[in-house]
């Protein structure tokens, strides 16, 4: 390339706008163009004039192309396509200055004063937009200055995953291979924890999971959508029968017939029925970066519309969101407290550590590929014993050894009781801490003690219920009072299955009041099982996934933290104040009502409020718009979804997906969407900002990094971005959605809003993909998470949540409770309705509505844990042919088809006649699935285990109706809420019985693919 | 001169199978002749973990035994086919042209770990990315891809590796006399058997675990273990050698009489119901 020639174009270029000859483009194009091929071919792409000028007239030129050049001509009057008018000299050559060197701040001003104007079709003006900011990026995207070159020929791009960021070798436009980072001499040095004499420092490079790096098999799976499709038998001017969503077949059709019917739709929906009947859904999660992610794109999308927004349930946080909230704040963090230096201090002065419901070792915590599994190890090289509570003996439990109690699934409570029965009647606990920092004791301590309900919580009252023996909860107890103890509940520091059974507030509630009694915040004794709170440095600014992205939503995303005072953009907000609680979706829509508890990130109380649907003054919804398809894996009771898509109500679904999978063969039109492989974005490695605010602090490294577009989108597939380009385009607000450019610009912006620029060039960066920061030295390490409040002290910490209001008494002071203390009796909940038997202000045990002391039970005797799965990411990795799907622990071969594994005590499967290798059918009064036997002792007997979300739904008769083989789960487990007044799922309250497939097990054989 | 060797430690090994994952990243889809042709991308597994699980609730234990070639020294698939070649650093390679319509290759291996590719109509064997390794490359895919390096290369003679194998009681898979290039650690967690029990004893009408209990294990009156329970009043006796037959269990708490049983070790780990003091 004539490298020359660019730098002549850029330099003349420059020097015309500064001296005032504004619009000499057409030279600087041309020049550009015969440098690059490449970027020769995008000026054919549009024959069209434009018009640029000042608003005075002093100053003007036509730009008109043709054939792939262009010419220029001084004229501020003429009939052009397009016009582009700047108020003055100055507007204009700041904004172009500006984007020539990524900084958009300049346009966006003008922009919002009203001191820049774009008249003309939108998809003319878009396109000519979109040619400078591509000049602008030359360097990158015409002369190639991305990746590594490999000696070999192959280049080294990056990219992120849900589990890890990637390297990705590519040949020929082909990804040869994807393998974890390894980081080379002159990225930043690692972390050293001291602990017991001994030094631990986390190896040079990154984790992954096997999820993440099956991704080829991903990229490249016959299941990829590569063309739009239309069902057969959907005619938009004519009969659209719904009732064979799931049942018909697709044909191929154009992009533009199939965004032509996309945007008719809306307009029609809207127009006809009005605001709120246009549903957009995005699915339980996306694949991995911050400009492609659904809280960015998606988000401003649909607020452009102004469509009805999904409520999302908290769903891994369950129990602490609704439950433990209440007991001592964090409403920011759905219930967790802050990790700062936990991993630190746990290595250094813990004497046990309880996992209680946790299993980081199957989750990565969440998004952190292998990276707590180092720092598990050495708390097995410091003899640190360890107990694992769970019904299963999990990844965590097999690799770490110590001892494994089981208690019935939903009974745990009343194990937690009688801990704290031993430990009040033997005063093993903190009475100093419980007095300074603490109210409401007495309350509790009188249910526990029995004289409020006349039954006293001890070891032997606990037996009967939980089935563990109370000599093993005694010298639990007594073990845990005289020794300072870690408590980790789920993968970091407020998850675990048992959140999300019946009433799974109260086991939530139990947890952090077990903490409270014995000194939460003292050095030793805070939540945490090694997956967060390591000591890397939290002041170096990059957002996370759910800041917001270029939405532009400061309100509804967390942009508010900091985006958007960094990264100048425009805001967008839905207009539309329709929601549908997530849970209640297929209700919403065939019964036409719906209603549930709105979690509240920014208060405790805010949580009482209700959402309800329809909203005054909107529609009921007409058109779905699906956003990936994930939900018949991932969300309880889900036949309910085959009966809602297959109904009349929904006059139009639209899926946007990147595979054929799930709901979307429920759709009438499908938008092939790619995957991050094939589109720029960035992100980082396990940040999702938010409501996990610095959730990068369960890695061993910071690790921030491009996602280079590795390859081209395969068949016709766009970007995620792309699509919504085209879409708001047809209704003439492509350049609202865009702000001028394509997802790369964003990402340019993005970066250059961050701290990486302080840090590393945007030229060396794109060329390497990543960036290490580094830790900060020993003594600027962040203060241990609430030791100022064990201590009495203002809070020290670099935490951010609660909001100022959301201290009663003094700023930063105290909890985030009315009292500012820990609340064993929550005066949130008093205040709201203090009789609530389902949420009592003290925590409380409840017998399940649906376990062994429910009338269900005589009839259906299992009870089924589903938690989250270890070897896919939700649906992402499973199924679609993909690598993921021979690991013999994910998926069971039989007769030619991969089973879903269902897992069984020796004891329960003699029983039942069934064995190791059948083909089961599990089943309740929600449906029947069929599974791959697992008999295994890592289940006592009565519970049954099988991970949830699977990526497929295969009812092999009516959607719906019939048994599936795909090991959709979630067709068994109950759609209620964990408690009555919240929204949030309870799938782990789940009776089944299993019996032999006795029918045909050969005809499905090839649907895996 | 050093070759290579590969070390598995079964208590490293989390069971995350992204060896066998990144093993199906680099050779499914890519031919990299010589060394190989493509792998198939379901029917064969070069490299796998397998599920071995000892005991029952509450003493269960899960380990992942990892199978791969053993590139053994003295392997039997030599002697079967000249399509196996040797080189300096000790990968054994098949060659795919020489080895095409080969079907009783598979069999030669008595690991299982030679299969048969339907579409390339060849027999086929982890490589240790050989071609990799030749590009400079420090750690074949597997190894690369291990979260603790349960998965592990050593580059040494062949008399370093037995002094090291010695010194860490690094153990082949089977009986050895392949002479296996693949070592693994802590295979008592496949092949030997453990004893479980708990202790208890009564206070009052409270049952108690009888936490410090000393427990002795005797064979034929000599003493095989000796330890003390932890605060759960529970043991494990690790390392007993399957269908090794009867022991004596002796448990002793100050102030009560000791308990006395006998436990038989079939090919299953006893694990005890609670004994009372």
């Amino acid at each position: 390339m004539d490298y020359k020639g660019v730098q002549q174009a850029f330099e003349n270029f420059e020097k015309s706008l500064r001296t005032g000859a504004l619009f000499v483009i057409d030279e600087f194009l041309n020049k550009l163009a015969d440098t690059s091929p490449e970027f020769s071919a995008e000026l054919t792409k549009q024959d069209m004039t434009v018009l640029l000028k000042l608003r005075d007239l002093s100053q003007g030129r036509v730009l008109t192309f043709k054939g792939g050049k262009v010419t220029g001509k001084d004229a501020v009057e003429t009939d052009a396509d397009a016009q582009i008018i700047f108020e003055s000299k100055q507007v204009a050559q700041k904004v172009l200055l500006g984007q020539m060197a990524g900084n958009m701040e300049a346009f966006v001003i003008a922009s919002k004063n009203g001191s820049i104007m774009i008249a003309g079709p939108d998809q003319k003006t878009l396109w000519f937009t979109s040619l400078m900011l591509k000049a602008f990026s030359f360097d990158i995207l015409y002369q190639k200055n991305y990746g590594v070159q490999m000696p070999n020929g192959e280049m080294r791009y990056v990219t992120g995953t849900n589990g890890g960021p990637l390297f990705v070798y590519v040949k020929d436009d082909k990804i040869v291979r994807i393998t974890p980072i390894d980081f080379d001499a002159d990225d930043a040095e690692p972390w050293t924890i001291t602990a017991r004499g001994k030094q631990f420092t986390p190896p040079k490079r990154t984790t992954v999971t096997p999820y993440s790096i099956g991704w080829k098999s991903l990229v490249y799976s016959p299941s990829r959508i590569l063309h739009p499709l239309r069902r057969v038998d959907f005619d938009p001017n004519g009969d659209r029968n719904p009732q064979n969503r799931g049942i018909s077949e697709y044909q191929r059709i154009s992009w533009d017939e199939a965004l032509d019917i996309v945007a008719d739709e809306i307009i029609r929906v809207r127009q006809t029925y009005g605001p709120g009947t246009v549903f957009g859904v995005n699915s339980s999660h996306h694949t991995w970066g911050n400009i492609g992610y659904y809280q960015s794109a998606m988000k401003k999308f649909f607020n452009l519309l102004g469509a009805t927004e999904m409520l999302a349930n908290p769903d891994s946080w369950e129990g602490f969101a609704w439950g433990a909230v209440h007991h001592y704040g964090g409403s920011g963090r759905r219930g967790a407290t802050e990790p700062f230096s936990t991993v630190e201090d746990c290595m250094k002065n813990a004497q046990m550590i309880v996992f209680w419901s946790a299993d980081p070792e199957s989750t990565s915590g969440n998004y952190a590929g292998q990276e707590g599994t180092i720092r598990r190890e050495w708390v097995k090289e410091l003899g640190i014993p360890v107990v694992h509570i769970d019904p299963y003996l999990n990844s965590t439990a097999a690799f770490m050894g110590g001892r494994w109690i089981t208690p019935k699934p939903g009974t745990d409570v009343a194990m937690a009781l009688a801990i704290a029965h031993i430990w009040l009647k033997s005063g093993l606990y903190d009475k100093d801490y419980v007095e300074r920092c603490t109210i409401g004791l007495d309350k509790w301590q009188d249910y526990i003690f029995g004289k409020t309900d006349g039954v006293e919580k001890t070891p032997e009252w606990q037996e009967s219920i939980t089935g563990v023996p109370a000599r093993i909860v005694r010298a639990l107890a007594e073990e845990w009072g005289n020794k300072k103890t870690y408590l980790a509940c789920g993968g970091i520091h407020s998850f675990g299955g048992a959140v999300r059974g019946s009433y799974g507030t109260e086991w939530a509630r139990a947890m952090v009041c077990l903490m409270a009694l014995q000194g939460l915040g003292n050095e030793g004794i805070n939540f945490g099982g090694l997956q967060m709170g390591t000591p890397l440095d939290t002041h170096f600014w990059f957002p996370g996934y759910s800041d917001g992205g270029l939405s532009g939503d400061y309100l509804a995303s967390a942009a508010g933290v900091q985006l958007y005072n960094r990264m100048p953009q425009h805001a967008s907000q839905n207009s539309e104040y329709q929601r549908i609680p997530r849970l209640r979706i297929p209700e919403a829509i065939l019964d036409g009502h719906a209603e549930a508890n709105n979690y509240s990130n920014s208060s405790v109380h805010g949580q009482f409020l209700k959402v309800k649907y329809p909203a005054p003054g909107h529609g009921e919804v007409k058109f779905l718009y699906k956003y990936g398809g994930s939900y018949f894996g991932t969300q309880p009771e889900s036949n309910r979804f085959a009966k809602m898509y297959r109904s009349d109500k929904l006059e139009i679904v639209v899926s946007q997906s990147i595979w054929m999978e799930g709901e979307t063969r429920y759709a009438d039109i499908i938008l092939p969407a790619c995957t991050n492989f094939e589109r720029w974005d960035i992100g980082e490695f396990a940040s999702c900002g938010g409501y996990i605010d610095r959730s990068y602090l369960q890695n061993n490294h910071r690790v921030i990094h491009i996602e280079h577009k590795c390859i081209e989108p395969l068949g016709e597939s766009k970007s995620d971005y792309e699509i919504f380009t085209e879409i708001t385009s047809r209704l003439d607000m492509g350049h609202v959605f865009t702000e001028g450019g394509s997802d790369f610009d964003w990402v340019r912006r993005y970066f250059n809003a961050t701290d990486l620029p302080e840090a590393v060039s945007w030229q060396a960066f794109m060329k390497k993909g990543y960036y290490v920061v580094p830790p900060l030295p020993e003594n600027r390490r962040d203060p241990l998470a609430l030791n100022w409040f064990a201590r009495g002290a203002k809070r020290d910490t670099p935490e951010q949540i609660p909001a100022p209001s959301e201290f009663y008494g003094k700023f930063a002071e105290g909890l985030q409770t009315p009292s500012g203390k820990f609340e064993f009796e929550s005066q949130t909940l008093k205040r709201y309705n203090p009789n609530d038997p389902e949420r009592l202000p003290i925590c409380t045990w409840i017998p399940s509505w649906e376990g062994p002391e429910s009338e269900l039970y005589e009839k259906y005797k299992l009870q089924l844990i589903s938690p989250h799965p270890k070897y896919s990411y939700h649906t992402m990795g499973d199924g679609k042919d993909s690598t993921v799907n021979d690991i013999s622990e994910h998926r069971m071969l039989i007769d030619g088809y991969r089973y879903w594994i269902f897992r069984m005590n020796p004891t329960d499967a003699q029983v039942r006649g069934v064995s190791h290798g059948d083909v089961v059918e599990v089943f309740n009064d929600r449906g029947s699935v069929l599974f791959g036997l697992e008999i295994t002792d890592r289940l006592p007997p009565g519970v049954v285990h099988s991970y949830e979300s699977c990526s497929d739904y295969q009812p092999i008769g009516i959607p719906g109706q019939s048994p599936e083989v795909n090991g959709c789960v979630n067709i068994l487990t109950p759609k209620r809420f964990i408690t009555k007044d919240s929204h949030g799922l309870s799938v782990n309250a789940c009776l089944v019985e299993v019996r032999k497939w006795e029918g045909d097990i050969g005809k499905w054989k090839n649907c895996m693919s | 001169m050093e070759k290579l060797h590969v070390i598995v430690d079964l208590a490293k090994c989390v069971g995350c199978f992204n060896c066998m994952i990144a093993c199906k990243d680099e050779h499914v889809g890519n031919n990299w002749y010589p060394y190989t042709a493509a792998q198939q991308k379901h029917d064969q597994k070069w490299i796998e973990p397998e599920k071995h699980e000892r005991g029952a609730a509450p003493f269960t234990e899960i380990c992942f035994v990892t199978k791969l070639c053993q590139h053994c020294n003295n392997a039997p698939c030599e002697k079967a086919s000249d399509a196996i070649t040797r080189r300096a650093d000790g990968v054994v390679l098949i060659d795919a042209e020489k080895a095409k319509g080969d079907r009783a290759l598979p069999k030669a291996c008595p690991y299982g770990k030679i299969s048969w590719n339907e579409d390339a109509q060849t027999a086929q064997k982890c490589t240790m990315c050989a071609h990799l390794l030749d590009d400079g490359w420090k750690e074949p895919r597997c190894v690369q891809a291990c979260p603790l390096r349960a998965l592990s290369v050593v580059f040494c003679s062949d008399d370093e590796f037995a002094k090291m194998a010695k010194a860490q009681d690094l153990m082949s898979l089977t009986d050895g006399s392949n002479d296996p290039r693949v070592l693994y650690r802590n295979l008592h967690r496949l092949n030997t058997c453990f004893i479980a029990g708990a202790l208890a004893f009564q206070d009052e009408d409270i049952q108690r675990a009888a936490a410090d209990a000393e427990v002795q294990l005797l064979q034929n009156g000599e003493i095989v273990a000796q330890l003390k329970t932890d605060f759960f009043g529970e043991f494990k006796i690790d390392r007993i050698a399957p269908n090794s037959g009867t022991y004596e269990l002796i448990c002793s708490l100050d102030g009560y009489e000791p308990i006395a049983t006998s436990v038989t070790v079939a090919d299953e780990s006893p694990c005890l119901d609670v004994m009372l003091f």
